[in-house]
């Protein structure tokens, strides 16, 4: 009687603690929601939450902040990341499981997952040294000269910065660095798609991409879209792989190779140094794209993946 | 006839184009791997491992020492806290949350709160622990990892006990076993090996973390194991060296890049190796 | 559908058990008596299995499930509230229609439930998993590895352990859920003969979808459809002239 008294005993303390360990995960997205918000206060007593969100102001001299181009940056990079890598990503996939030699598959498919696993700081590295001089003389320069001689057109891919620094060159190695993440989604959801499924398709006289695109890839829709939702949340969030060639320049945008700021960037530029109004503003930035982050990902679990049909 | 034709030219194209995006892609990705060791093996030496950090104008001398030893230190104390509270509440999920409104929405939570951006944790911790205690001090790095760590092992653990059968912990509850017991000595040494493994790939996920110690643990040039102080760490020393206008820095910066990726693919290596070896079992 | 005087182990009266807004057991009454096998026999899905989980309460590790009536262990309504069901559970134990061997060594799995009685002198332990192993007719192919780990036994050795395992903490009553469903033949014939060989000493339910195993090991055999009893009587009088036309047809095959 006395073991069973402790065992109830016991099993009530266990239960209890890891109750509050679950519970330790809502209290850490409480408190980023709440401390935040309280850090963010004067900045909007100041300017108001619309009034910060739309104004593009940055100006210390005169303490007018505003969120309107950090969040575009972000937003913008973050499109054209995803926008590149999901077919492309999608594509290594169905290379990865359908067409792909196997004695190529363990190595494409481990380089794949390697290079989901390096940390960011490394991308950024390689955008910084190897691929922004690499968009410099190719894309930047051909791109311009092909279009310099025409009116208003031209003006949309002058160069007003050298180096190959800019936003077109942070979106593409924020999706160089989402395309393992996709490839490996995509290639997850692709093998799970039931070989008699695929078979019934072949059995009625299908060609191989009539399968993949009929059969396979509707199969495995659903979770691909949404890791490629997954993927521009992380994008969004994404700090290292750009800090060194998003420019950071708090600008009007006029060409595609214009330097831009983004949420991270400004973040990662001015916080260690920054007081007063500015810090305040940097908190209500970071909440303002903590938010934007959280409906992203709460979109893409709970309107496509949490749906089942 | 035609249609035939048509379909079989339109698939082969199609297939065609996958694979370019496939062999552009995986250039992509091989092209990193190749400035990183190019690169990283340009700057190795052994005053790497062995010296912390000098001068950039003083000649073979200065490493890395300090940082390395720091982001181990880093990572050690954030996996101190955040896995057992991760696992605990993992094995809250899976067992006595399971099913239950309070354990579904803290798993829901979990899945969102894994794709917090990082940097917002920093600012997060900032406000907790930094500014508050009067300046940059590593306990609030390990703590910005240990947040970051902590709903990716809930997760994985979860996601290891569902996978053990019913019947196991039907068979133990049937021996006169209480709950806590069922779990401790069935559950959780049968899913041992899926939870070691998540949770090795989550520790060596934040071992490569930067953005959330900038505002945190800062960074440092000396070794040291004073957690009251700024700690130094490879990530933020790496971010730091390579945007530094010193090319021994930038070689230093590159030459850490390639340890940190050699390491962990010797890591998802083993881990996978263990994988295999569990499913033979 | 009387039973005749005998020492009665577990009795239920008007047992209906449910979950959700199913109903799975209407209102069985039975007796079980003690040291012999009761069989339970009857078409998939008509809560044969759902009965035998009542009778340890293991439907209380879920959530939404509702007994009326009551079941009496050894005189005791095990239904009542405040009943302690791990107790409850070390006395009336439980074999599963798969092998259940538990992440560990063959000695440490046959010797859980005595520790999780508070038995923990080594030498005690060594003799009651050597009884318990030989209980099962497992002692003679294991005695040289009980270190190791359970699962690289077969199928029907682990099978045969997780019987050495319940019998260890020697409970009252040993249900068992299929227990041979998922093994072969000569498996089947070496559980078969160990259940015969307890007979006289455990108190023994066994639910099967195998008539002819019912009709070869059990004393008694009750015979359920649809969530109801049916028909219970010592099982020769069942198999040749049972009184229930509904029986008849099931075991001869015309249904089920």
């Amino acid at each position: 009687m006395k073991a069973v008294r402790t065992f109830f005993y016991k099993d009530s303390l266990f239960r209890l603690f890891s109750l509050l360990s679950a519970l330790s995960v809502f209290l850490i997205c409480a408190g980023i929601f709440l401390s935040l918000l309280r850090e963010s206060v004067p900045a909007l007593r100041e300017f108001g939450f619309f009034g910060f969100l739309f104004s593009v102001e940055w100006n210390y001299a005169e303490s007018l902040f505003g969120a309107a181009r950090p969040l575009l940056g972000s937003i913008l990079t973050s499109l054209i990341a995803v926008t590149v890598a999901a077919p492309m990503g999608i594509g290594i996939a169905v290379f990865l499981s359908e067409l792909c030699p196997a004695f190529l598959k363990g190595f494409v498919g481990t380089a794949v997952e390697l290079l989901a696993a390096i940390p960011s700081i490394i991308y950024g590295m390689w955008g910084l040294f190897v691929f922004a001089p690499f968009i410099e003389v190719t894309l930047q320069r051909g791109v311009s000269a092909l279009f310099s001689g025409l009116p208003f057109i031209g003006s949309f891919f002058e160069i007003h910065y050298a180096g190959g620094i800019g936003f077109l060159t942070a979106g593409l190695v924020l999706g160089v660095m989402v395309l393992p993440f996709i490839a490996g989604v995509a290639k997850e959801a692709l093998d799970s798609v039931p070989k008699e499924l695929k078979e019934a398709g072949y059995g009625i006289g299908c060609e191989k991409w009539e399968v993949v695109r009929r059969i396979s890839l509707p199969y495995a829709g659903r979770a691909v879209r949404s890791g490629i939702i997954i993927a521009l949340g992380r994008a969004l969030g994404e700090t290292m792989a750009i800090a060194y060639i998003i420019g950071n320049m708090n600008i009007r945008l006029t060409s595609v190779f214009d330097p831009y700021v983004t949420v991270t960037g400004v973040l990662v530029n001015e916080f260690n140094e920054a007081s007063g109004l500015q810090m305040s503003s940097l908190f209500l930035l970071a909440l303002l794209l903590f938010i934007l982050n959280f409906s992203t990902l709460a979109v893409a679990k709970f309107c496509i993946a949490g749906k089942k049909s | 006839m035609k249609p035939t034709v048509i379909r079989r030219l339109r698939g082969r194209l199609m297939l065609f184009l996958s694979s370019a995006a496939a062999v552009v892609g995986v250039c992509f990705l091989f092209a990193i791997l190749f400035s990183v060791i190019r690169n990283g093996i340009a700057g190795l030496s052994p005053e790497l491992f062995t010296d912390d950090a000098a001068p950039p104008w003083i000649e073979n001398e200065g490493g890395m020492r300090h940082a390395f030893l720091g982001q181990l230190l880093l990572t050690t104390v954030a996996a101190i806290i955040g896995i057992p509270v991760g696992i605990l509440g993992g094995i809250y999920l899976a067992e006595y949350g399971n099913g239950s409104r309070v354990g579904r929405f803290i798993g829901n939570l979990a899945d969102v709160a894994i794709g917090i951006p990082t940097i917002i944790i920093g600012t997060f911790v900032y406000s907790l622990l930094v500014h508050p205690f009067g300046g940059f001090n590593g306990w609030a790095g390990a703590v910005a990892l240990a947040f970051i760590i902590l709903p990716v092992i809930m997760r994985t653990t979860e996601e290891s006990l569902r996978l053990v059968p019913w019947t196991m912990r039907e068979a133990a509850f049937a021996l006169g076993a209480p709950y806590f017991k069922v779990i401790k000595d069935i559950v959780f040494r049968s899913g041992f090996s899926g939870i070691f493994t998540g949770v090795s790939l989550a520790v060596s996920r934040i071992a490569g973390e930067t953005a959330p110690l900038l505002f945190t643990s800062f960074n440092s040039n000396y070794l040291t194991a004073d957690m009251s102080g700024p700690v130094p760490s490879l990530t933020v020393t790496v971010f730091q060296y390579a945007g530094s206008p010193y090319e021994k820095w930038v070689l230093s910066a590159w030459a850490s890049s390639l340890v940190i990726t050699v390491f962990i693919l010797f890591l998802n290596i083993i881990l996978k190796q263990i994988i295999k070896r569990r499913q033979v079992l | 559908m009387t039973q005749p005087d005998f020492r009665c182990e577990i009795e239920t009266r008007n047992l209906s058990f449910s979950y959700g807004s199913k109903t799975a057991v209407r209102n069985v009454s039975l007796s079980v008596e003690k040291n012999k096998i009761t069989a339970l026999i009857g078409p998939s899905g008509c809560g044969k299995t759902t009965f035998l989980r009542c009778l340890n309460r293991m439907h209380d590790l879920y959530k939404g499930n509702r007994y009326e009536g009551e079941i009496l262990f050894r005189g005791k309504n095990i239904l009542e509230k405040g009943t302690d069901l791990t107790g409850l559970r070390s006395r009336v134990g439980m074999v599963f229609q798969k092998p259940t061997p538990f992440p560990m060594s063959i000695f440490d799995n046959v010797a859980y439930g005595l520790r999780l009685k508070g038995i923990g002198n080594r030498q005690e332990l060594t003799d009651r998993v050597e009884a318990a192993l030989k209980k099962a007719a497992l002692w003679e192919e294991v005695q040289s590895r009980l270190r190791t780990p359970a699962s690289g036994l077969s199928g029907g050795q682990q099978q045969r352990l997780s019987i050495a395992r319940t019998l260890a903490p020697e409970p009252d009553v040993v249900l068992f859920d299929e227990p041979t469903s998922a093994l072969d033949p000569i498996s089947t014939k070496k559980i078969e003969d160990l259940m015969r060989e307890l007979k006289g000493q455990t108190t023994m339910v066994i639910v099967t979808h195998n008539m002819q195993q019912a009709a070869r090991i059990s004393d008694w055999t009750a015979f359920m459809y649809m969530g109801e009893l049916i028909e219970i009587g010592k099982t020769d009088k069942i198999f040749t002239s049972p009184t229930v036309k509904m029986t008849e047809d099931y075991i001869t095959g015309q249904f089920g």
